[in-house]
């Protein structure tokens, strides 16, 4: 039971882990958080839907094709509902991302929401599980993981070795000097939108053979994510990751052991008692106030 | 050029306070003429505009970006319909019982609101929302579930009008009550504050501000309105569901005073005017009822960041502004030598005239007290 449910715990922690990288990142470099990108997630899931079960196309070109829709997508979030407000106050970007989340989430309804209520995407291997002692495997939960940890390398390499990684750490040290030294800032902001959504849309399509598809999915993910990117300090990468896998474990074991409905809710009580005991996170570092 | 077909009319003809009564006028006259669907939708409307002056009050003066809003209305409406169903209260005596409860938490949420601002504040009271929202769900023993309850009609037996009718002419006192004493918080020493602290909670506290009292008092009176509005809506529908205090609902009450205008009391009644009706008008089709609501809300947020207050101030001339309005100009001495006396109770119309823009400096507000 304990293995089960940490095996479980760690395969939806690595996908919040995923979703909380892309809030982490724009995070960094913009200083806002894309309340879209729950919906970009969603998108991700249902282009890879689009391309594979209805295009027919291979299969891992056309998840290749749904991350870079998704990527699209989050660039022209950034177009959309972001650059038109940058220096304006919080509320405002929140409350246009969120607009911006409700347009794509009926468009997917409209789109997508006729055939049932649930879609199904294939996994990409065959579903054999692997009984190993009490433990039952399915392959595509050591997809979820190995992707993830492949997900993860290609950032750390990113951000390390290229100039548009170093770009982009440059901004979210201090936008201001960045400008300075030559760095289109707002190309950055874009960037950032458009590599969250894809992220996000790289968690989408792994989730989407052990769960299902459905239009209304976005902001529970979303919300998920940001629990973790919260729990992680919102501002380091290696805590997001943390904080995903924490969240994903408390969840499960939640469920296991107290009652299966605070699958639902376990999310938001570790949000509160993040925010009220610990606002600066786990990895956030002392909180600098802004007078 | 409206505005100047309009200045050839004399004020209290086309001034924004004329607008204001008229439409107090129409939603008097309403009842008369209106089906029962009208109705309904006309008491739903008045609903929102208490939600959305409540809130506006919150997020547009205090600048609290809030999203427990959906939620304090839901234990407003929870608390009317149980009190109802498990003591046999009357609807009068349960009304006041969901509210003060929607009161209790709403200053509760004050405490969190101490230590984060900005998006950390949103994200804790979306959590708080949801966590309201899976009580409603899964509490079963005493909310009865996701099915939600019936609660018994409101009922107005000595008085000949119809159980409707009744609920709705309450709605409407009720929601021209709300505005105007917002509209008069937002003047008065407590408005003030609220604008400082969102202007720089630092320095509001520098000036002798007490963070603790104003933001409690910012979130109790959100958790007053949405209380009071929940217990209307209970009796209004006559069945209470958690999926009725949902996100969508949060939003729906956010994008109102939005497109109405932060920072403005006429805002929040015209923004709760408008969304309701385009929201009634799709109805059914929920993913045009999303596109319409979502297109709204980016659209004003970045086209109309001050809402169809402000605009309503620039092109639709108000009853006290001579400098703008010919045909005041017999009345310039008697305006300008000394200061407009302030009307004892700003009517409705009158409140867009006096509302603080977000854009409004600190010194300014402070200043006034």
């Amino acid at each position: 039971m304990l293995a089960y449910l940490i095996l479980s715990g760690i395969t939806t922690g690595a996908l919040y882990a995923l979703i909380a990288l892309g809030i982490t990142i724009l995070y960094k470099a913009a200083g806002t958080v894309n309340f879209a990108h729950g919906e970009l997630f969603m998108m991700g899931g249902f282009l890879a839907y689009t391309f594979v079960t209805m295009l027919g196309m291979p299969y891992l070109l056309g998840l290749a094709l749904a991350i870079a829709g998704a990527f699209v997508f989050g660039m022209v979030t950034d177009r959309i509902a972001f650059r038109p407000l940058i220096g304006s106050r919080a509320l405002g970007v929140v409350l246009a991302t969120v607009g911006f989340a409700f347009i794509l989430r009926g468009a997917a309804r409209i789109l997508w929401g006729g055939k049932g209520d649930y879609l199904a995407l294939p996994p990409l291997f065959a579903p054999d599980p692997i009984i190993w002692g009490p433990l039952i495997i399915l392959p595509q939960q050591l997809v979820v993981i190995g992707g993830t940890a492949i997900v993860l390398t290609l950032f750390a390499a990113f951000f390390r070795l290229t100039r548009l990684g170093k770009m982009m750490q440059a901004t979210a040290d201090n936008a201001k000097a960045a400008r300075l030294v030559g760095i289109r800032i707002e190309h950055i902001y874009t960037l950032s939108f458009g590599i969250g959504a894809a992220v996000a849309a790289v968690s989408a399509v792994l989730m989407a053979p052990l769960t299902l598809l459905y239009t209304d999915m976005g902001f529970a993910l979303f919300v998920k994510g940001f629990a973790a990117a919260a729990l992680g300090g919102l501002k380091s990468l290696p805590g997001a990751v943390i904080g995903g896998l924490l969240v994903g474990l408390i969840e499960s074991l939640a469920a296991g052991y107290i009652a299966s409905s605070f699958l639902d809710i376990s999310a938001f009580v570790v949000i509160m008692v993040v925010l009220v005991f610990c606002p600066s996170g786990l990895l956030g570092g002392p909180a600098a106030r802004r007078v | 050029m409206f505005s100047a077909v309009l200045a050839t009319l004399p004020p209290w003809l086309v001034g924004r306070r004329t607008l204001g009564y008229a439409a107090l006028v129409a939603m008097i006259v309403l009842p008369l003429t209106a089906n029962p669907y009208w109705l309904f939708v006309g008491n739903t409307l008045l609903i929102y505009v208490i939600l959305a002056t409540g809130l506006n009050l919150l997020v547009g003066f205090a600048g609290q970006l809030a999203f427990a809003n959906a939620a304090m209305f839901g234990i407003g409406a929870y608390g009317t319909g149980l009190t109802q169903v498990d003591f046999g209260f009357p609807f009068f005596l349960a009304a006041p019982c969901g509210t003060v409860l929607a009161v209790g938490f709403g200053t509760i949420l004050a405490f969190p609101a101490l230590r984060l601002s900005g998006l950390y504040l949103g994200l804790a009271t979306l959590a708080f929302a949801q966590i309201a929202q899976w009580v409603f769900m899964h509490w079963e023993t005493v909310t009865f579930g996701a099915g939600g309850f019936k609660v018994p009609p409101v009922s107005f037996a000595p008085l000949p009008i119809s159980d409707a009718k009744g609920l709705y002419y309450l709605t409407l006192l009720i929601a021209v009550v709300v505005v105007l004493l917002a509209a008069n918080i937002v003047r008065s020493r407590i408005g003030r504050a609220f604008v400082a602290i969102r202007d720089g909670a630092v320095a509001a506290e520098s000036i002798g501000i007490d963070l603790l009292r104003y933001k409690a008092l910012a979130f109790g009176l959100s958790g007053l309105t949405a209380g009071i509005a929940g217990a209307l809506y209970s009796g209004l529908l006559n069945f209470v569901a958690p999926e009725s205090f949902d996100l969508f609902q949060m939003m729906m009450q956010k994008a109102m005073i939005v497109v109405g205008g932060l920072g403005s009391i006429a805002g929040s009644v015209i923004g709760a005017t408008l969304l309701t009706l385009v929201l009634e008008a799709l109805r059914g089709v929920k993913s045009w009822q999303e596109i319409a609501f979502g297109a709204l809300l980016l659209g004003f947020v970045i086209l109309v960041p001050n809402g169809l207050a402000d605009f309503l101030r620039r092109h639709v001339p108000g009853w006290r502004e001579p400098l703008i309005h010919p045909a005041f100009s017999g009345d310039i001495d008697a305006t300008t030598t000394e200061p407009v006396p302030a009307p004892a109770l700003p009517q409705i119309g009158a409140i867009g005239a006096e509302a603080i823009t977000p854009a409004a400096p600190l010194l300014e507000g402070a200043a006034r007290q």
